[in-house]
């Protein structure tokens, strides 16, 4: 090596050598520019694509039919392609994963960032990432073959313990904390024991009827809205925790430190402080979460029952649904080439794609702005 | 609030914060329990003789000599059972001439009888060979054949009479009581006696990940799926690696903070969150049909799972490689080009060996992303049954793979319940391949920044 970079005295383009070096490398760079931009024309070529045959159905039959009604007969004669209750379906699978992951997601990152001390952390950081290697469909394995038989036999009483596992603690706090500040109010500080097992009896006796009533749904199918929401939202987890919790130790020690100082206890500190300085890369990793929740296709299409119509009432989870990936996934491979069935399959999928789209540019922006705010903090 | 309730708060702010961390680590022993533990019972099992003759009728792998041994053994079992079923026979006959209504009844239970005997035990020595392989042999599982056991001495039957139908299960010895068929039940039909006419012992099937398939999946292993799983891997890595790598190089080496650059990262972005069954349309659309400026193959093929899973990891691996490339200190690139290296010699010679682990980590764990998606192959590479495919075919011919074949078995399948454990089995090597590379991404990573340390 020593002897081939023996250094030249001159560093004029007085040799031939030296202009065909520098241009080896120009043309070396650019070839590198080249390959770089391989993801641009990935890019293009996807929307392309996609919109290229989603644009043949609009072109067809209008946007409305598609947007209008719900029923989704595509090979029915006449045929109908009616997909608002797919759209509807992405939409409460979406929302249920939002429900279980985003407030488990920000709260592990919290433990991740603030709480456990940094030797726990190293173990815990490892199972995360394993959480998000495992491929969806053995999640969709799981939620078909272990899930949905247990919430079918067993689904009442499932959800009855859920009932009491988080209200017991929680109506024990609030019954501990109304207490204090009632027999504060009142200038007899003595009975605040009295006070807060009043409150604890009344909210166990309201606990007791809620869970019962619970525990009287009878689920009719273990493949539903309910059981793809939580697989969903499991799998939504790691993405939300890894980027909120880089986003919270991002919030800096400063922040922190002063809040301590002005006596706030770590619960004030995180949710008053540490949690709105960090609230956009919270809101980033949350955005990500929910594309990955809309976009899998796996679980949906094993779990989620695939009735292509809006449950009744709107809100009822446990019953079946179908969402846009599911419905691409499987109809798909029944389709000829040209048809109206195979564009119509190609415009969802450029609804999603859009949407996953948008919703890029937005956490991407979000982070951004993000970076900049912290960037004139310091 | 007083210091009390605040208190309070913090606590139990503190502990929920812990309980959704413990909640991860216990959904994931969740989800890994039943998967490992039952998906290793299609490696690991209680196999019957019959799984033996299966062994050596289609791979001729096993002991004739001892097989045979066993199989005159347990046929000398079998013949007692078949000897009263004979009597019996005769005399059904004679009761349906008799006594009609008794014999009817009989006789139609005696036809369910005798197909879950041939299920038990495999066709009858000296009848004729059946049409279906799945007909040929018996249980070839211990747990398989306790459940036929099962079947065999109860009738499973509904109950009205509470006005809601309620299943329940008799013996079936009751209906059989003055018959010939009668010392059957006692004597023969017992878990003791059918150890005699299976011959249980617990085996390792390592054939499971090394054998094809029969039938259906309901003899051999899954070795095609396997194949197909390797091959759309490491033809996707093969793809994906060069230009990932040479674009995070580009990226962090050469590239300024111009709007282009920033244009291509959000493209990267954007192609990140592609969902994986828009990559499947999009792979159908450009590499399989016709007039199509990227056209592969005509119908799927591997190589153009490859192509589609390529693009889905590509934002990986060049995002993997940008943060490795990042990671090498600023005074290694100056100590080097203050020594006269030129720019690519630096890159080469000094900046890709020390992120070469950090690299590696990205591309372990892309192989596993790749190994596991299912959505962008259902319509570019994946078949339902098929055979190993060899090397010269991966442009014209598509395989069946792991992520797809679970699918497949578990919903479109004629007889799902019969073949759970294959379907374990096969989820368990499909987690098991991922979970190996990325424990090893872990284990790389852990070393890393250990050395980053010092």
């Amino acid at each position: 090596m020593n002897s081939k970079t023996e250094a030249k005295p001159s560093l004029l383009f007085s040799k031939n050598e030296n202009l065909l070096k520098n241009l080896a490398a120009k043309a070396g760079e650019y070839l590198l520019f080249l390959v770089a931009s391989l993801s641009v024309f990935a890019v293009l070529f996807i929307f392309y694509f996609i919109i290229r045959d989603a644009v043949l159905f609009i072109h067809d039959h209008g946007f409305s039919t598609v947007f209008s009604s719900s029923s989704w007969y595509p090979t029915g004669h006449p045929p109908a392609y009616g997909a608002l209750s797919i759209f509807y379906g992405s939409l409460m699978v979406t929302i249920g994963a939002c429900i279980v992951a985003i407030p488990l997601g920000v709260s592990a990152a919290v433990a991740l960032s603030d709480i456990l001390p940094f030797s726990w952390r190293q173990v815990f950081k490892p199972i995360i990432e394993l959480l998000a290697s495992i491929p969806s469909v053995a999640y969709g394995f799981f939620a078909l073959v272990v899930f949905a038989p247990i919430l079918q036999n067993h689904g009442g009483g499932l959800l009855e313990i859920g009932v009491w596992f988080i209200g017991l603690p929680l109506s024990a706090i609030l019954a501990v904390i109304l207490g204090i500040s009632a027999s504060s109010k009142i200038g007899c500080q003595k009975q605040e024991y009295l006070f807060s097992g009043a409150i604890f009896v009344c909210l166990v006796i309201i606990l007791y009827f809620f869970g019962s009533y619970v525990g009287n749904i009878t689920i009719s199918s273990g493949t539903n809205a309910f059981n793809v929401s939580i697989i969903l939202g499991i799998m939504a987890l790691p993405t939300i925790v890894s980027v909120a919790e880089d986003a919270l130790q991002a919030a800096g020690k400063e922040l922190r430190e002063g809040s301590y100082g002005l006596g706030a206890t770590r619960a004030e500190t995180i949710i008053k402080v540490i949690l709105p300085a960090a609230s956009s890369g919270i809101c980033a990793g949350v955005i990500l979460g929910i594309m990955r929740a809309l976009g899998e296709t796996m679980v949906v299409w094993m779990a989620a029952g695939n009735a292509a119509k809006i449950p009744e009432p709107f809100y009822n989870f446990f019953s079946p649904v179908r969402t846009l990936t599911a419905t691409i996934a499987g109809e798909m491979g029944e389709t000829a080439r040209g048809t109206d069935h195979y564009s119509v399959l190609f415009l969802l999928a450029a609804c999603l794609l859009l949407f996953s789209f948008i919703c890029n540019m937005l956490s991407e922006w979000v982070m951004k702005r993000n970076r900049e705010k912290l960037r004139g903090e310091r | 609030m007083n210091i009390k309730s605040r208190n309070i708060i913090n606590h139990s702010f503190t502990s929920f914060s812990i309980f959704a961390v413990l909640l991860m680590v216990l959904s994931l022993i969740a989800l890994l329990g039943p998967i490992i533990i039952k998906g290793a019972n299609a490696y690991i099992f209680n196999a019957t003789i019959e799984h033996k003759k299966v062994l050596m009728s289609l791979f001729e792998r096993g002991s004739k000599a001892s097989l045979e041994r066993e199989t005159l053994e347990t046929n000398e079992a079998r013949n007692k059972l078949y000897t009263v079923m004979t009597d019996f026979e005769t005399e059904l006959k004679d009761l349906v001439d008799n006594d009609p209504e008794r014999g009817y009844a009989l006789d139609s239970d005696y036809d369910e009888f005798k197909t879950s005997v041939k299920k038990l035990l495999g066709p009858k020595p000296g009848s004729k060979d059946p049409v279906m392989m799945r007909d040929k042999f018996g249980a070839t599982r211990w747990d398989k054949a306790t459940e036929l056991l099962q079947s065999l001495t109860t009738i499973k039957d509904w109950d009205y009479s509470s006005g809601m139908g309620v299943e329940v299960s008799k013996p079936r010895k009751d209906l059989y009581v003055g018959t010939k068929l009668e010392t059957a039940f006692n004597d023969y039909l017992t878990t003791d006696y059918l150890k005699k006419m299976m011959d249980p012992g617990w085996t390792f099937y390592y054939g499971f990940l090394t054998d094809s398939s029969f039938d259906a999946h309901f003899f051999g292993g899954v070795w095609p799926e396997v194949l197909g799983t390797i091959y759309l891997t490491f033809g996707s890595m093969l793809l994906a690696i060069p230009a990932g790598i040479i674009a995070a190089i580009y990226l962090v080496e050469y590239a300024g903070d111009t709007k282009l650059i920033s244009f291509i990262r959000s493209c990267i972005g954007t192609l990140a969150g592609v969902p994986s069954v828009v990559f499947g349309l999009f792979g159908l659309a450009c590499f399989l049909t016709e007039g199509s400026w990227f056209r592969i193959s005509d119908s799927p093929s591997i190589a153009a799972g490859c192509a589609t899973l390529a693009l889905l990891v590509l934002p990986t691996i060049i995002r993997a490689t940008e943060e490795a490339i990042r990671a090498v200190p600023n005074s290694y690139r100056e100590g080097s080009v203050g020594l006269g290296a030129t720019k690519w010699e630096c890159i080469s010679k000094i900046i890709i060996p020390s992120a070469l682990p950090g690299i590696l980590t990205g591309i372990v764990i892309s192989m596993g992303r790749a190994a596991g998606e299912t959505a962008p192959i259902i319509f570019t590479a994946a078949v339902s049954v098929g055979k190993a495919i060899k090397l010269g075919d991966i442009f014209s011919q598509p395989t069946p793979a792991l992520p797809w074949n679970i699918y497949n078995l578990c919903t479109e399948h004629q007889e799902v319940d019969q073949i759970r454990y294959v379907q374990y089995g096969m989820v368990f090597t499909l987690v098991a391949i991922v979970l190996v590379l990325n424990l090893s991404a872990i284990y790389l990573r852990a070393r890393v920044s250990k050395n980053l340390r010092g």
